[in-house]
């Protein structure tokens, strides 16, 4: 379970303080939430903190019984490897590794042995319609292609939480489908997946929608109850 | 370490070949070099080893103030030989064999000629056993000599032809001698009568001291120092520790000349992987993003320099070999003497230097890696 407790975070900016994120709290549930807002209204602060790759001003992060935030970024990073994925919008495959190769860096990371890492990896990659393209290097992938990758990855260590921070910003529209009908999927399995996005409607695809103005959090809008239910547990 | 690290640090060397190939050929050439330098030293000390293995007396006997390596003009007094002759059995002397050596021709090895004067009717293998005979005799008569192969194929010098020592002096080739790779095969071997009558004196170079059995050489040496006035007594064991000091303050020297180019080899390394660094800001944010600890990310900058550095160091080695085996035919047709050597001991200091270059080199790209934070190397400020 991930939670946010009064999560602040300040920058100075030559002489100005400027506010990215404002007193945000929020306890994320399993399935897909989405966190919209205009360009410059938080998302990626928010997603940078709460994945840990920046640390708030004020308040805490907390993964389970863990103060995530205030932890080192060794710890953070030992963390984030075990329970976190993810699927960014660009630069998301390492461009000197092979699919493959990708899918299975987080593995190696953990110390999973070679031959069960490749195993997998081959298995993820052929849950996401990739198996043909296993030994291609990243520049020999399309940008839907790359995205699936990367979800295969994000999945490798089956984490129980998935960022995805514009997943489809750089798709066509089939493409983006196809990355966004696999991020359901994972939602539906019961994993928490936070969605960052611009886009309203690849939002309203979620259980619930978080808005954002000046990095607060002005509205939660839960979906519909005619949605596909959402297991609880995993 | 996984084969995904390994494919890293090969794909990202290979990404940019030219970059890659220069930067190694920058490391090939610094280690060649240092291996040549001190490959020079270790042949100094090879061919000074076996020089004095094959020399028979354990002792040498030179006026005092003179070093067995600078033999200038014969200083050592007939009566001095005498003394040492007569008090042989009392000292532990099993034989005195006293010589004389003139140097034609300056320093040029092409067109020197050593002469070295043995006491008549002995045979120059009582002074170096392994000698062995090409044709003649190995005995030089009272105005014969006795040629070493090299000399001898450097000027032609066959059977009977006539060598002139003086205006006054002749002598004619009675033995030539077969190639031992040594110094004596640059030397003419002459009775030392001929070259006391073309310096003008009856004075001799030195003297070489065999020792009786039961006794050792440093007690012997000891012993003739204590009894006979103004004379230096060295066993070759005396003479090797001198050459070895020497060789080792040119060691230092050509080490420090060869530092240079090792400097030149580790800033090349750290330039071409502090680039590399800046250029994958990206990629290694990512790494930290999936989890990736700092430790990792600085492993695999420093394995990175690290493959550099011994790759290149292998290649250096590999180089430094050739350019060994092309001096030492350089040196072998002018001066018949391999001077270089490059021993296993030189090969593994050359590794070592070159291991040891990659991790500074890698060092300070590695840290910079390793401390990059996470949100800006994925420029989600």
């Amino acid at each position: 379970m991930l939670e946010a407790i009064n999560l602040h975070k300040r920058y100075h900016q030559g002489e100005v303080d400027v506010v990215a994120v404002d007193r945000f709290s929020y306890r994320f549930p399993a399935g897909l939430t989405a966190i919209v807002g205009p360009s410059g209204s938080g998302k990626t602060t928010l997603l940078n903190l709460l994945a840990g790759f920046d640390v708030p001003s004020e308040g805490e992060v907390w993964l389970d019984n863990t103060p995530f935030s205030t932890l080192s970024e060794d710890a953070r990073s030992e963390l984030r490897l075990k329970h976190m994925g993810f699927v960014f919008q660009q630069w998301n495959l390492i461009p000197t590794l092979t699919a493959l190769e990708n899918v299975a860096f987080p593995m190696m990371l953990a110390g999973i042995s070679l031959k069960e890492r490749t195993t997998r990896a081959a298995a993820l990659l052929e849950a996401v319609g990739l198996a043909g393209r296993a030994k291609h290097l990243p520049s020999r992938l399309s940008g839907g292609e790359q995205q699936r990758v990367a979800i295969a990855r994000a999945l490798a260590l089956n984490p129980p939480i998935l960022f995805a921070d514009e997943p489809t910003g750089n798709l066509d529209s089939a493409s983006g489908a196809r990355v966004v009908e696999l991020l359901m999927r994972q939602a539906q399995e019961g994993r928490t997946v936070i969605l960052v996005t611009h886009d309203l409607e690849l939002a309203r695809q979620a259980q619930r929608i978080l808005r954002l103005r000046d990095g607060r959090l002005i509205e939660i809008e839960e979906a519909p109850s005619d949605l596909p239910a959402v297991p609880t547990g995993r | 370490m996984g084969v995904e690290v390994l494919a890293l640090i090969y794909r990202n060397l290979r990404a940019r070949p030219v970059r890659s190939i220069l930067t190694l050929l920058g490391i090939v050439v610094s280690t060649a070099s240092m291996v040549l330098f001190l490959s020079f030293g270790e042949g100094l000390r090879k061919a000074l080893g076996a020089e004095l293995s094959t020399v028979g007396p354990a002792v040498l006997v030179l006026p005092e103030g003179v070093e067995a390596f600078s033999p200038g003009y014969p200083e050592l007094r007939p009566e001095t030989v005498e003394a040492l002759k007569k008090s042989a059995s009392e000292l532990g002397i099993s034989q005195v064999i006293p010589y004389v050596v003139l140097t034609r021709g300056g320093l040029d090895p092409q067109s020197a000629f050593v002469f070295q004067g043995i006491p008549e009717g002995l045979s120059p293998k009582a002074l170096y056993p392994n000698l062995t005979l090409a044709e003649g005799s190995l005995v030089p008569g009272p105005k014969g000599a006795v040629v070493g192969s090299r000399l001898a194929e450097r000027n032609q010098l066959g059977l009977g032809k006539v060598l002139r020592l003086s205006p006054s002096i002749s002598l004619r080739v009675e033995g030539i001698l077969k190639p031992n790779g040594g110094l004596s095969d640059n030397i003419i071997y002459v009775p030392s009568s001929v070259v006391q009558e073309a310096l003008g004196t009856r004075n001799y170079t030195a003297a070489a001291v065999g020792v009786r059995e039961g006794f050792k050489a440093d007690q012997v040496a000891e012993a003739i120092k204590a009894r006979i006035a103004g004379v230096n007594a060295q066993t070759t064991g005396d003479v090797l520790r001198f050459a070895e000091r020497a060789v080792r303050i040119s060691d230092l020297v050509r080490f420090g000349i060869s530092l240079v180019a090792l400097v030149v080899g580790g800033l090349l390394v750290a330039n071409t992987v502090m680039m590399s660094v800046y250029e994958r800001i990206r990629e290694f944010g990512l790494m930290r993003a999936l989890g990736a600890k700092q430790g990792f990310i600085f492993g695999l900058v420093l394995l990175e320099a690290l493959l550099l550095g011994v790759v290149g160091g292998l290649l250096g080695l590999v180089l430094g070999q050739a350019a060994s085996g092309l001096v030492n035919w350089f040196t072998g047709r002018e001066v018949g003497l391999a001077l270089s050597a490059i021993t296993f001991r030189l090969a593994s200091f050359a590794l070592l230097v070159a291991v040891v270059l990659g991790l500074l080199a890698g060092f300070l790209p590695a840290r910079t890696a390793s401390r990059l934070k996470v949100v800006e190397a994925l420029g989600r400020l």
